[in-house]
């Protein structure tokens, strides 16, 4: 029996499968989140009113797979701003 | 965020932006008046993202205020400065004309003020005027240039040869002294993210060039004291 490779997922459907997830979770739902994806490290921004929400979005974003690294630029009130660097490939651990 | 309509004092304000482009200067009134009839202004806080890579590109952006950076992250997951762009300026154009997404994420250093003409109507006008295609084509070369530059830069060049020739192209003339003014956002972190380094790689550059009395910092920012000097510097 022979397998397909597997090949990691675009980044157009990174995009597409955060959005949703995004749209699902009551943390996240009525924010207007923005998000980029390129290379499988997504970038957030966007204006939350909770340091929970704030942290909500990066989580959900960084657990769907195929997704190497998150920076989290969403504004909340307390939230930091971004590493100059971002932990990669953050399935392989 | 969706642009709002502008008020009727803003058309003059907008096509005199308009006229200042780099370019765009030279377009015929009615190719600007057609930019100017579907722009829309948008203002953005300091710190604030503009737009973000791999992030749709629905907008091309006219900057008429306030100074602007654009980085990218390597694949790797380093930041990397590509641009600082000062009024007045296109940017976003990239992604719109090559059909792809933001390479990279831009952000408002300080309050910037904005046009934005959505992409598809820019296409369209592209289309019909040709003289607009032309200057979009200038722009671009100009961008790859400036591309070729950074390249060459990040791959044969010293911090402190950077960093010499970023001085020299951004040093204006103060009280008869060559001075690189300090701004609210030229912090350590961002002329390190600006030159491809880190925080204490940059601060040893400029003690470097300090002790070669090439440069002195004081309270108005970096003043440059031999020019000469440092264009030699910025070779090696």
């Amino acid at each position: 029996m022979t397998h397909e490779p597997q090949h990691p997922p675009t980044d157009k459907n990174l995009h597409k499968a955060i959005l949703t997830l995004f749209a699902g979770d009551r943390r996240t739902a009525s924010a207007s989140l923005r998000v980029g994806v390129l290379n499988g490290i997504v970038h957030l921004a966007g204006v939350v009113t909770s340091p929970e929400a704030h942290i909500a979005a990066a989580e959900l974003a960084g657990s769907v797979p195929g997704v190497r690294g998150v920076v989290n630029r969403i504004e909340a009130p307390g939230a930091p701003r971004p590493a100059r660097t971002v932990n990669l490939d953050l399935h392989d651990r | 965020m969706t642009p709002r309509l502008p008020t009727h004092t803003e058309p003059d304000r907008l096509k005199a932006t308009i006229s200042q482009v780099r370019h765009f200067n030279g377009l015929q009134p009615e190719v600007q008046d057609a930019i100017a009839a579907a722009a829309a202004p948008r203002h953005f806080a300091t710190g604030q993202v503009i737009y973000l890579e791999g992030e749709p590109a629905e907008f091309v952006y006219i900057l008429e205020r306030g100074w602007v950076k654009a980085t990218r992250m390597s694949r790797d997951g380093r930041e990397q400065a590509m641009l600082f762009l000062r009024p007045v300026e296109i940017f976003g154009d990239i992604a719109v004309f090559t059909g792809t997404t933001y390479p990279g994420t831009t952000t408002a250093l300080e309050a910037v003020d904005t046009w934005v003409v959505p992409s598809a109507t820019l296409m369209t006008l592209v289309k019909q005027h040709p003289e607009l295609a032309l200057a979009v084509i200038r722009k671009l070369g100009e961008r790859v240039l400036h591309y070729i530059e950074l390249v060459e830069d990040l791959s044969l060049r010293s911090v402190e040869a950077r960093l010499a020739n970023t001085l020299l192209q951004h040093a204006e003339e103060t009280d008869g002294r060559l001075v690189v003014p300090r701004r609210a956002w030229t912090t350590f972190d961002e002329m390190a993210v600006r030159l491809g380094t880190v925080r204490d790689v940059l601060s040893r550059a400029l003690k470097t060039l300090e002790a070669e009395g090439l440069l002195k910092v004081d309270k108005q920012g970096i003043v440059l004291c031999d020019t000469k000097g440092l264009a030699e510097r910025g070779i090696l």
